[in-house]
Order: structure tokens, then C-alpha cells, then sequence
């Protein structure tokens, strides 16, 4: 009965997957490894009391993605086409340098996060993390667009297992969900430097590359630009109740019996196993390492992608080899350098790397937001589809409140001793 | 040889010496010589902008640019309408190189510095698109010009000559102005013209294929991915639209049709040629991905008692697609298809031979409702070039060609 529903609900997902497109990837691939941890020492550390700014980053995030989309569509140019036009070589390359710094930490990460999970389930790293980068290679490398898509779509309705674990964990319904709408802010250094977090994680600057770009491969048309909007603001909230329900999950559980430390998403998992059952925590880790697989994959190959557009090189799945070389060695080799410095490396030098890709990303995103919006107010580029006064206001001010707090996130990037325990 | 690069920024002086700023771009006109930089546009000291016509340029070099007379006395070329401006229009943009037959972003542009009797031009040479000119770029300002040209020089340096470029201006009007045509590019073989379309954004893609004629825009259109064909069909007045897919082969105009919005698809048809439009309708009737859907209706056939001097009138008459002309049907009366004869053959025979003798056995054909699977495997197991498709009672209704069949199993890998 439970495992019939259970198959229908995969098969509904399924269909509406069909459906959309670039929002729902996008926004998935955003729950990488990394954000699952930040979700669960949000829980673990805060029980309910941090879901309230789901709610506004759920907001900024629409606000952001929708612009990114809207140029896409309009335009049928990516994000790194329109920044090399506007500002030049030199720009182009300092940001791309700075994309690549970001998202190479981003794949050591989620690299991590899958040779955690799959310690778990008992396979050692260095079985699962050379395997897990041959497979995500491979498909790339010998698949065409349509299969690699496919593939990550499956890889997206996987997330449905986070939704469960979350029930499974038996929350307390009626607080969490007050918490989600009444906000209540603790004037508390870790608390606020949890929420800067949690922004940073959910909005960044390779997001805004990845949507623009598949937005423009999908080949959407300006009239149907309202169907695109909803398929942003869609996959927007699915990100945010995947972070829901990873957060009630701990805090129901973890922060409940009293255990507000984990040290990885992998940690959390295994807290979670004589709290809320053997069933919620597998499915917790499963969560992680598919959530992994899958990032570890999109990053490295949405890098390959701008830089390649951005210097005008061929690019593109459906090349071969020898077509695009540039841009299969771009993603083979941060696949192999990430791979690697999670098999070779200890957890404490793989640190620096992640510490100096946060680093990148906060410095990256004042300057992609910026150009986000000067692009998108462009009149002979967007015509009427240019940002209208009222949004102008809100986006402007989504951007500069994003901008102070990631400026935060990086100065204590530089003090991780400011971190309380 | 100078690179824009050199000449960005260049100190600028009038006949006395006196500052009049710095070079900020320089601008072609495209209607008088493609090649020579006309204009000259200067930002001032006091952030003003000063235009300097070409023939008050006396010299121009690495270190600055002085012109013929003084500062109250600079003309400006004409208005900034008609102009190609270096920076603006062609530098970090995506150009067509015609003779690769590929798009790519310019670096760099490189100019020949041509002394005349009273003053001094600039010609442009060439695009700069690889690794070299980005360098220059990328340390432009910071380096010394002379270390700089000596530090790109280790990198491969990839120049098309200007001649050879196509630049993409997606606005008509501007477009007439600077005289940007596609004609080159209408020489290219149109799976060529295809893969170009296909690094474009929507409005080049669109600018690109109006500027063809309906026959060369068909054939484009037929090699790139249908949901792109719809997209850019809807983009196209109706009347363009129709008169494009009435050019296509019927077998590829029903698969864009199925590709659009029901209505579009109707008004299409209804402004189509009426022979045409019924072709294409018998061919919706079918489903997908069964034999019928996948064939053509532009065949050869012949009645069954002709000779071979009547299938050579056949072919001359013939006005389909070449890859259709490899083998030549046999009908009854009631046209029921009888045989199939491989040209070839009609090629090698006497011209009064009755085709009938000509035929292939077994004649291999196929019910217009099986899959497509079972296509590929007949040409599989037959090495055909062509199938024939008929209905339950053997009539001929149409045929699949080699090609579709090859774009099947590639599109399906």
C-alpha cells in the first residue's frame, strides 16, 4: 500500500519533471553537499527557529533567478556572452578565473559529501569517489545532451527523499510551521552568522550562469516566457522545502535530543538513525550522496560551459571530444583534481580549498549581481522586457542586502575561530 | 602592423602638440571603403568626445596619434550612424568567419598603417580570435606595448582576414546601413549555414535566415533541430513561414507542423500552395514513429509497363530532392506498387528495355503503420537506400530514404 503510493508519487514527480526544465535542475543541484550540512547544523544548532528566512530567501532567490531567465529568454544569449560584450576580456576572465576557484571547491565538496555518505553504507572512499567521478565522466563525456539531461532529472525526483525523512523524523508540526511564518530574530553572533549561511548557500554566482545558459539551450520563446517564470519560481520553492524539510528533520531529531553538533552532512545522518529511525537516516544519506553525485557532475560541467562561452570556444554535450576539446578538458580535469584531493587529502587540507572557494563565491557575487542588473535594465538589449521601476526597487535591494551579507560571510571566512561552538 | 589593442588609449595631439585627449575607438564606413578607418573618435581631457575625420590624421604609431592641423580646425567624418565602430560593434562580439565556416568572438583587430601623400590611414587587416590576441587584451595597460607584443608572440596567433568576415547586426535598418549582407554565407553548404545558426542568439539566427531565399532558408532549416525550426518559423510573418515550409522536403515540413501550436500549424497550411499543403496533410495523418510518418512523398514512379527511355523521362522531369532519385517505383493502374528498380541499373540498360525486367527480388516494402524500429532493420538487414511504404492493399503511399534513417539511429545513440 505505502510502497503503491510511494511509486505514484515518483511517477506524478516524473511527469511534472517532463514539464520543466531549467529552474527545477538548477535549483536541485543548488542542495548540493554543502547546503545539506548548512540545513542540518541550521536544524541542529537552531531547531525551528531559523525557518522563518526560508521564506525571504525564497523571495530573493525568485527575484534573482527571474531576471537571469528573463535576459535568457530575451536575449537567447548566456550570462557570460552578455558579460563579455558588455565589459570586456579582462573582466570576463577575472570572473571566470574567479567561477572556476569557486566551483572547484564547490566539486571537492560535494565529493566529500558522496565519499561520507557512501562510508555509511559501508563503501570506502576510495572505491566510491574514484567510481562515483569515472560514472559522472563518463556520461558526459560518451552521452548526448539528451541522456545526460535525463539522467539528471532522475537524479533530481531523488530529492523526494529528504520530504520523507522529514515526516519520518515525526516533527513538531505545528511549531515549525509557526516558525516558517512568524520570523524571530536572536540578536546573537551564531545565529546570525548561521542565516548569513544559509543565504550563501542558496544564492550563488555559478546559479545565475547554469539558468541563463539552459534556459537558452532549451531554445524558450518570448511568448512563452510567463511558462518559463513559473518554472523558476517552482523549482525556487522546491529548493526551499527540500532545505525545509532537511531542517525540521534535525531539528525535530538532533536538536531535540540535545545533540546541536554535527561535523558533516554525513554526521548528521548518522545522529539522526536512533532518533527518528533506521529507515530516515538511510534515506537522509541516500539524499546526500545522490545530491552529491549529481552536483559534482553539474558544477564542474556549467563551469566548462561559461568559460567556453565566454571566450568563444565550441562547447556543448552533444560535441565530441575532438570538437570541443576545451571544454571536455575543462570538465575532466576538475573532476580528476577534485577526485583526487579527496582521496589524497585529509579533511583538515581540504579546508583551505573549500575556505578559498567561499572566498571566491563572496567575492564573485556582488560583482555578478551588479551586472545582473545593469544588463537586465538594458533597453537595447531587453526592449520591454527591461526591469520595470517597482522591480528595479526590489531587485536592487534583494541585491544590496545579498551583497552586505555575503561581504560577512567572507570576513568571517577569514576568522573561522568566530565561529561559536 | 598595429593591434587595436596598441592603438586604444592612444595619446592624441593636434599639428602644435597640444593634448586633445585619448583614441577611444575608431569607426569604418561600410558604404564608402569597407576597409579604411574613417573616423577617428577621441575622449577629451574634459570628457567631451571629438570625432577626427581619416584625412586629418598625419600620423598615428605606438606611442600617439597627431593630426594635420590644429585643435579649432578638426572636421568630424559624418554622423556616427553609418559606421562600424571597432570597439563597440566588433570587439568581444561573435562574427561568422565565412571561410571556416564557424562563429567566433573577436580579440583583437589588427590594422596595416598606410602613409598617404598629406596624411596617414589606417586599413583594417584582420580579426583576431585566438589565444594572442586574448593575451594582449588581458595585460593591455599593464604592460609596455613592446613587451607585450613580445609576450603575445609566444601564443598561436589566429587572424581571419577581414574579408572573410561576416559580422551579425540583428537590427534590418542598421543592418541596410553597414551594408552586412549574408550573401557569403548563402553560398555555404546549408548543413554548414545549419551548425552557424545553431552558436547564434535568437535575433542573429532570425536576421540571419530572413536574408535568404526561401529554397536556401528551406534547406538550412532542414538540418537543425526541429523544436528550433518551430521556434524560428513562429518568428517569421505567416506568409514568410508558409512560402519557407512549402520549399521543404514534405516529410520535414510535417515534422515541424506537428512541432507547433495547432493553430499555427493551420494558418501555415491553409497559406501554403494547395499541393503542397495536401502532401504534408496526408503525411500528419500518421503517428509518430511508424514508417509512414518517416517517409517522403517526393518519389519516382512510373507505370508498370514502362521502358527504360520513359523512366530517364521521368527522372528529367523529376523536380525532388537528389537523395531521392536512387531507385524508380513501379505502379499498376490502381497503384499498387509492383516493383523497384535501382537507377543504376536503368543507367546500364537499353533504352527499350521494359523496366519490369529491371526489377529487384524480393521487393522489399513496408505497411505505413509499423515502426520505425522495424525500418531501420529492413535497411539494416537489405543495405537499402530506399524503402517503399505502402498501405494494406499494397498501394504505394510514399518512401524512406537512407538519410532519415541515418538521422534516426544517430539522433538515438
Amino acid at each position: 500500500m505505502n510502497l503503491k503510493r510511494l511509486k505514484r508519487i515518483r511517477m506524478s514527480a516524473l511527469i511534472f519533471l517532463s514539464v520543466i526544465g531549467p529552474g527545477i535542475i538548477t535549483a536541485n543541484v543548488d542542495n548540493d553537499a554543502g547546503g545539506i550540512y548548512t540545513y542540518s547544523i541550521a536544524g541542529a544548532r537552531f531547531g525551528y527557529s531559523l525557518l522563518w528566512t526560508l521564506i525571504p530567501i525564497t523571495l530573493a532567490l525568485v527575484v534573482v533567478q527571474e531576471m537571469v531567465a528573463r535576459m535568457g529568454v530575451v536575449t537567447g544569449k548566456g550570462l557570460a556572452d552578455l558579460i563579455r560584450e558588455e565589459y570586456g576580456l579582462r573582466t570576463t576572465f577575472i570572473l571566470m578565473g574567479l567561477l572556476m576557484v569557486a566551483n572547484l571547491g564547490n566539486t571537492i565538496a560535494n565529493f566529500a559529501g558522496l565519499a561520507s555518505g557512501m562510508g555509511l553504507f559501508g563503501v570506502s572512499r576510495y572505491l566510491a569517489v574514484p567510481l562515483g567521478a569515472f560514472i559522472i565522466w563518463g556520461l558526459v563525456v560518451k552521452g548526448t545532451y539528451r541522456i545526460v539531461e535525463r539522467v539528471f532529472l532522475i537524479g533530481c525526483v531523488f530529492y523526494l527523499t529528504y520530504p520523507i525523512s522529514g515526516f519520518l523524523a515525526e516533527p513538531d508540526w505545528s511549531r515549525a510551521l509557526t516558525s516558517t511564518v512568524v520570523p524571530s530574530i536572536q540578536f546573537d553572533s551564531a545565529y546570525i552568522y548561521m542565516m548569513i549561511a544559509l543565504v550563501g548557500t542558496t544564492i550563488t554566482p555559478w546559479m545565475q550562469f547554469y539558468l541563463q545558459s539552459a534556459v537558452v539551450e532549451k531554445g524558450i520563446k518570448v511568448k512563452n516566457y510567463i511558462q518559463a517564470r513559473w518554472d523558476v519560481i517552482l523549482g525556487c520553492v522546491v529548493t526551499d522545502v527540500v532545505a525545509f524539510f532537511i531542517i525540521i528533520a534535525c531539528a525535530a531529531t538532533l536538536h531535540a535530543g540535545g545533540q546541536h553538533e554535527i561535523l558533516d552532512a554525513g554526521h548528521a545522518a548518522v545522529a539522526l538513525r536512533p532518533l527518528a529511525g533506521r529507515a530516515a537516516s538511510a534515506l537522509f544519506v541516500f539524499g546526500l550522496c545522490n545530491a552529491s553525485l549529481l552536483s559534482a557532475s553539474v558544477i564542474p560541467l556549467a563551469t566548462a560551459y561559461y568559460v567556453c562561452e565566454g571566450f568563444g570556444l565550441e562547447s556543448g554535450i552533444d560535441k565530441r571530444f575532438y570538437e570541443a576539446p576545451t571544454f571536455y578538458w575543462l570538465y575532466t580535469a576538475l573532476i580528476v583534481f577534485s577526485a583526487l584531493a579527496v582521496v589524497m587529502l585529509s579533511e583538515a587540507n581540504q579546508i583551505p580549498i573549500i575556505v578559498l572557494s567561499q572566498v571566491a563565491n563572496g567575492i564573485l557575487l556582488p560583482f555578478v549581481l551588479i551586472f545582473m542588473l545593469r544588463l537586465s535594465n538594458r533597453a537595447d538589449l531587453m526592449g520591454e522586457y527591461r526591469n520595470s521601476r517597482a522591480f528595479n526597487i526590489i531587485a536592487w535591494t534583494t541585491s544590496l542586502v545579498m551583497i552586505a551579507l555575503t561581504l560577512l560571510l567572507l570576513v568571517s571566512a577569514f576568522f573561522p575561530k568566530r565561529l561559536p561552538s | 602592423m598595429i593591434y587595436f589593442t596598441e592603438i586604444e588609449n592612444l595619446p592624441t595631439f593636434d599639428a602644435k602638440g597640444n593634448d586633445l585627449g585619448r583614441l577611444v575607438d575608431v569607426g569604418v564606413d561600410p558604404s564608402q571603403n569597407s576597409l579604411r578607418v574613417a573616423a577617428f573618435i577621441v575622449r577629451t581631457p574634459q570628457k567631451g568626445t571629438l570625432c577626427i575625420t581619416h584625412e586629418q590624421i598625419q600620423s598615428i604609431s605606438v606611442r600617439a596619434a597627431v593630426t594635420t592641423c590644429l585643435a579649432g580646425e578638426i572636421r568630424c567624418y559624418g554622423s556616427d550612424e553609418g559606421l562600424i565602430r571597432i570597439k563597440k560593434d566588433v570587439l568581444d562580439q561573435q562574427v561568422i568567419d565565412v571561410n571556416h565556416r564557424k562563429v567566433v568572438r573577436v580579440n583583437d583587430v589588427d590594422f596595416d598603417i598606410q602613409p598617404m601623400e598629406r596624411h596617414t590611414e589606417l586599413r583594417i587587416l584582420a580579426a583576431n580570435v585566438g589565444l594572442a590576441g586574448a593575451i594582449r587584451r588581458l595585460l593591455q595597460g599593464l604592460a609596455a606595448k613592446h613587451t607585450l607584443r613580445l609576450i603575445s608572440g609566444i601564443f598561436p596567433s589566429t587572424v581571419i582576414p577581414w574579408e572573410y568576415i561576416n559580422l551579425i547586426e540583428p537590427d534590418p535598418a542598421r543592418r541596410l546601413k553597414l551594408r552586412i549582407t549574408f550573401d557569403r554565407l548563402a553560398r555555404l553548404h546549408p548543413a554548414d549555414v545549419a551548425d552557424i545558426l545553431e552558436d547564434l542568439s535568437r535575433d542573429e539566427q532570425k536576421a540571419v535566415l530572413e536574408s535568404l531565399d526561401d529554397e536556401t532558408a528551406a534547406q538550412v532549416l532542414t538540418e537543425i533541430p526541429t523544436h528550433l525550426q518551430a521556434v524560428l518559423l513562429e518568428s517569421f510573418s505567416p506568409e514568410r513561414a508558409a512560402d519557407i515550409v512549402e520549399e521543404m522536403p514534405p516529410d520535414e515540413a510535417a515534422d515541424v507542423l506537428q512541432e507547433l501550436s495547432p493553430e499555427t500549424s493551420a494558418e501555415l497550411l491553409a497559406d501554403m500552395e494547395t499541393e503542397e499543403a495536401k502532401e504534408v496533410r496526408e503525411l500528419l495523418a500518421f503517428e509518430e514513429n511508424t514508417a509512414g510518418a518517416l517517409m517522403t512523398t517526393e518519389y519516382l514512379v512510373v507505370g508498370e509497363t514502362a521502358t527504360v527511355a520513359g523512366a530517364i523521362e521521368a527522372l528529367r522531369n523529376f523536380e525532388g530532392p537528389l537523395e531521392s532519385v536512387h531507385v524508380i517505383y513501379l505502379v499498376n493502374p490502381d497503384r499498387v506498387l509492383t516493383g523497384a528498380v535501382p537507377v543504376a541499373r536503368i543507367l546500364l540498360a537499353e533504352s527499350t528495355t521494359m523496366l519490369r525486367g529491371l526489377t529487384t527480388s524480393p521487393m522489399i516494402s513496408i505497411l505505413a503503420h509499423r515502426g520505425e524500429n522495424e525500418v531501420v532493420d529492413l535497411f539494416h538487414k537489405y543495405n537499402l537506400l530506399a524503402l517503399p511504404v505502402v498501405d494494406e492493399k499494397g498501394h504505394l503511399l510514399g518512401m524512406v530514404t537512407a538519410d532519415d534513417v541515418l538521422e534516426l539511429v544517430v539522433n538515438r545513440k
